[in-house]
């Protein structure tokens, strides 16, 4: 069977370090970090006390008041990134056939917000007091279901959950849907409103955020030597994906195209990557090989700033490039926005865009002592103008969820 | 509480819960038809009943409650029977 060219028409999204495209770009080229202390919950008992939080997001400008006030902060983050996607694409949904749009997106946990807020309610106050919209406010499959209502499209919609890797799967997954002819256009993404008491305490108690607290924005530093755990983040994007042919004929600006998708397992352990780096290896050449590639011009890494991932992704990249590795750009816009768990694939793909439209690499910052076993070109601090054909994307999840992505300059 | 006080904080907590303006909203302004409070809507606004009257609300005195004065009358009786 042949199958069928996908290129992105809309990009939208919203960061801590900018919402909208040209804010949250500009910040990336300007290595500007958002990272900061938390107010959103008490940090008093925590070890660590820095997130990128969203601010200034008024979600009833994008979205019927009735809907901002009865979604979880997950769905705002997703229905607005949502808007934006649309607009950028100038798809007239009016005029489009519906039941061949989806709605594929990724989220690692849902309405967190909402869910922790009902557990206090129900034990504080009695079962009594349980919201009726608890359930539908709460499921990871709010944000997709409440696109799908808000636009009226009626192909496929599902959210996917790998923790850290669900939005990469979600475009991956959307990329196979639109290829092999079963959808033409796809709204996919993530979204994740993770910084909650509860959430941010188990992450403590797990021992994977970092513990700087003087200076927020030099807390997240993949690939330094110093590096000691990642940020936790909230965030949203959403990409418009659509059949090549089909775009070229209703008149869309090409952004990019997607041409190579890998997902695997390490099969290893929940937490810990593979310290050799196999499985992360293996993902990125298939995705490379389905681009039907053997190189690629610059990468944006899963680079989550923890011992653990730097160290294995850096392996993994030279077992698949050998000696070339040494001239591949990788960088990691997790250094200025943290991570954002399931929304970070999405928003890398933004990114990894991005920088095929303007030919130019945002960089990793907070990259000052070497370490010898990340010893690639990690772009520290300035962003390069370079030529860019093709993006290799990583995420990485806990439990060894693995995906890759291969984009190029649309053509 | 005066019904008089009673009244001007529902009207308060229906203009902050619905977005709309306290002149708007007189005894006879009905929850569904004129506000469009939903099913769900009206179990959340008992909520904020209950929380700011400090009072428990049964689900079937909910079906009961069709407009503003209802709420208030509701609110007004029940301050007579705690203060008996």
């Amino acid at each position: 069977m042949n199958k069928r060219r996908v290129v992105v028409t809309g990009l939208g999204v919203v960061a801590c370090n900018g919402i909208g495209v040209d804010e949250f770009w500009r910040a990336n080229l300007a290595g500007r970090s958002g990272i900061t202390l938390i107010d959103a919950f008490e940090t008093d008992d925590f070890p660590s006390k820095v997130g990128g939080q969203v601010r200034g997001l008024e979600p009833a400008k994008y979205m019927p008041p009735e809907t901002a006030r009865r979604v979880d902060r997950f769905v705002h983050l997703g229905l607005v990134s949502a808007e934006f996607a649309l607009q950028d694409s100038g798809l007239k949904l009016e005029e489009e056939d519906r039941d061949r749009i989806g709605v594929i997106i990724g989220s690692g946990f849902g309405g967190a917000f909402f869910h922790e807020e009902q557990l206090i309610q129900g034990f504080d106050k009695g079962a009594h007091r349980l919201n009726p919209l608890a359930v539908p406010r709460i499921t990871p499959n709010a944000v997709a279901s409440q696109m799908g209502i808000r636009y009226g499209l009626r192909g496929p919609n599902m959210v996917i959950s790998t923790a850290c890797a669900s939005s990469a799967h979600a475009i991956g997954e959307a990329f196979r849907k639109i290829q092999y002819g079963e959808i033409d256009t796809c709204l996919t993404g993530g979204a994740e409103a993770p910084m909650t008491r509860f959430n941010f305490g188990a992450y403590c108690a797990l021992r994977v955020l970092s513990k700087t607290i003087d200076d927020p924005t030099r807390a997240s530093r993949p690939f330094d030597l110093t590096r000691e755990g990642f940020v936790m983040a909230e965030g949203g994007a959403v990409l418009i994906l659509e059949e090549r042919e089909r775009a070229i004929r209703r008149g869309a600006r090409l952004l990019a195209e997607v041409v190579g998708y890998a997902s695997n397992s390490g099969a290893h352990h929940m937490v810990m990557p593979d310290p050799e780096g196999g499985d992360a290896a293996r993902v990125m050449a298939a995705a490379i090989k389905d681009a039907g590639l053997t190189r690629v011009d610059y990468i944006n890494a899963h680079a989550t700033s923890t011992q653990a991932n730097d160290a294995a992704e850096t392996r993994a990249i030279k077992a698949v490039f050998g000696d070339e590795a040494y001239r591949i750009p990788v960088s990691s816009t997790k250094s200025m926005i943290g991570h954002s768990l399931g929304a970070a694939g999405a928003i890398e793909a933004v990114v990894s865009v991005k920088a095929l439209m303007h030919q130019i690499v945002p960089p990793t910052i907070n990259l000052r002592t070497p370490d010898p076993v990340c010893d690639l070109d990690y772009v520290p601090d300035e962003s390069r103008a370079m030529k860019v054909r093709t993006v290799l994307s990583n995420s990485f999840g806990f439990g060894n969820c693995n995906a890759s992505l291969v984009f190029s300059e649309a053509t | 509480m005066t019904p008089q006080e009673i009244e001007k904080k529902v009207v308060d907590i229906l203009s902050k819960k619905f977005g709309t303006e306290p002149s708007k909203i007189s005894p006879e302004t009905r929850l569904a038809e004129d506000l469009g409070v939903d099913s769900f809507g009206a179990v959340e606004l008992m909520f904020e009943l209950e929380e700011a009257f400090n009072l428990k609300i049964a689900d079937s005195d909910i079906e009961h409650i069709k407009c503003v004065k209802d709420i208030v009358d509701y609110l007004v009786n029940w301050t007579a029977k705690k203060s008996e």
